[in-house]
């Protein structure tokens, strides 16, 4: 589903990936560690293409990093979900809307973004906090706020980009059952972390170790 | 949402005042250019017939002058009508100063707009002075070269203050709805990555620039009037000046007030995408 091939992306100096050759298949649950600077987030950009390798290429599904155009990155990323530490969400707009949003950029009817969007805020436990803003919400529950906005568009494989950095133990813990959960149901999951406790909470999860911008080993 | 509210309210008066300054400029570039006109409209040229023409000549003549393309008006003047102004100008008869009128017979023609420079009117002159009736054509020549040599001066004088009101408020209206939109640039990005399209991330952004621009020409077209009114009603007679603009004047800078912010908002948005 998503490969690799010698790709290597330098956008800012002593920042990067090097020489990446790896493949991620359907359903898989991947972690990638490795200390700061180590190039997991970089790895990240280079799926949803938000970068592109310099040498080499990146294959998500029918996407070539080498010959996709502008017009279709979007189209990418409707199959593709990204979490990050900082949430993103549109601190303007209540949750229904933060979730919604993902919906009607891909141009979903009313009827039918509504019932999904209920649905996603049930399966991750926000079913009550639809009129909420952001700001009224706890760190965990904006970050499963960012899960409920990339699953509801049933993405093939959800990116999250150090999900628990901004959660204490406990919640880190719920949400990575909740990632979990996601991915026995079928969606691919790659973490970026470098909470090494969090990685024990999912059993059979491929570990990609990274360190300076290249795979020290995967597991 | 309240941050958007004021940047909103910030980028709609900043263009109210550039259209203002666009609004003012052209009532300034306008009336400088009226009064020019008019001055030069005060122009005429007088002939003065030899005044041993007979009234057949002097018929003749006249009808030559009124076939004239060039000639926008003519004003036939009897040695009568001539000793009449001389006394209304001099308070004393021309009759009883030497027993007869010496006042030739003379028309007064007025050049229609185009044919009022000097080269036109030097053409003109010559041809009527070959004219047999002729005596002498007579005109303010030196007021012509004046005229023509500010009002080049004027011209480029206004067209620059024009010119440069002009790009100031177009700076400030871009710069403003830049800062509007730099504002927000977190919607944009999250908007790009659930995969929206760059149309669906522009459109509510231009319609909400031109909407701005519009509401910012609305406010300055009620702040223009209402200076327009103190004007003509109340310092009127002070400046000795009336203000006058059409409605559609007021369209136009509704018009323009929208292209900017529709023209602003596109080019913003484009360096987010």
């Amino acid at each position: 589903m998503i490969s690799f091939i010698n790709a290597t992306c330098s956008f800012r100096k002593n920042a990067g990936v090097k020489n990446l050759n790896f493949s991620i298949d359907d359903g898989e649950f991947v972690f990638l560690t490795g200390p700061s600077g180590a190039g997991k987030s970089t790895l990240l950009r280079l799926i949803y293409m938000d970068l592109f390798p310099e040498k080499g290429k990146v294959l998500i599904r029918d996407y070539d990093s080498g010959k996709i155009k502008d017009r279709q990155i979007p189209f990418l990323r409707r199959k593709v979900g990204m979490i990050f530490q900082d949430f993103q969400l549109l601190k303007d707009r209540n949750v229904y809307q933060n979730v919604a949003i993902s919906l009607y950029a891909s141009h979903y009817k009313i009827r039918e973004i509504k019932s999904r969007v209920y649905d996603i805020l049930n399966q991750v436990g926000l079913g009550h906090r639809v009129h909420h803003k952001p700001t009224e919400l706890s760190g965990g529950e904006q970050q499963r706020v960012a899960i409920a906005r990339a699953l509801v568009k049933e993405p093939i494989v959800l990116l999250a980009d150090e999900p628990t950095g901004n959660l204490d133990p406990r919640v880190s813990i719920e949400l990575m059952n909740l990632l979990h959960k996601i991915n026995k149901k079928g969606t691919a999951v790659i973490v970026a972390t470098h909470n090494y406790s969090l990685i024990k909470r999912v059993p059979g999860a491929r570990l990609i170790q990274m360190n300076d911008g290249e795979i020290a080993s995967i597991t | 949402m309240l941050r958007s509210k004021y940047s909103g309210a910030f980028s709609i008066i900043i263009i109210a005042i550039s259209i203002i300054m666009v609004g003012f400029g052209y009532i300034i570039a306008r009336d400088t250019l009226f009064m020019v006109e008019n001055i030069r409209s005060q122009f005429d040229v007088d002939i003065f017939i030899l005044t041993t023409a007979g009234s057949d000549d002097i018929a003749v003549f006249d009808k030559k002058l009124r076939r004239m393309n060039e000639i926008d008006r003519v004003i036939y003047i009897s040695p009568e009508i001539a000793a009449e102004k001389f006394k209304k100008e001099f308070g004393e008869d021309i009759l009883d100063i030497l027993d007869y009128n010496p006042l030739p017979p003379s028309f007064t023609i007025s050049l229609k707009p185009i044919y009022r420079n000097l080269m036109s009117v030097e053409a003109i002159a010559n041809i009527l002075q070959r004219d047999s009736v002729v005596d002498e054509v007579k005109y303010r020549k030196n007021f012509l070269i004046i005229l023509e040599k500010y009002q080049r001066i004027i011209l480029v004088c206004v067209l620059i203050v024009f010119a440069f009101l002009t790009l100031i408020s177009i700076i400030l209206t871009s710069n403003s709805i830049k800062m509007t939109i730099f504002a927000r640039r977190d919607i944009i990005l999250t908007m790009k990555l659930i995969g929206a399209t760059n149309r669906f991330v522009k459109t509510p952004f231009v319609i909400e620039g031109t909407l701005e621009g519009g509401l910012g020409a609305l406010l300055a077209g009620l702040i223009i009037y209402g200076i327009i009114y103190v004007q003509n009603t109340y310092l009127q007679s002070f400046f000795n000046y009336t203000l006058i603009v059409s409605y559609q004047y007021y369209i136009g800078l509704l018009l323009l007030g929208s292209f900017l912010g529709w023209i602003g908002s596109r080019q913003a948005i484009r360096r987010f995408l």
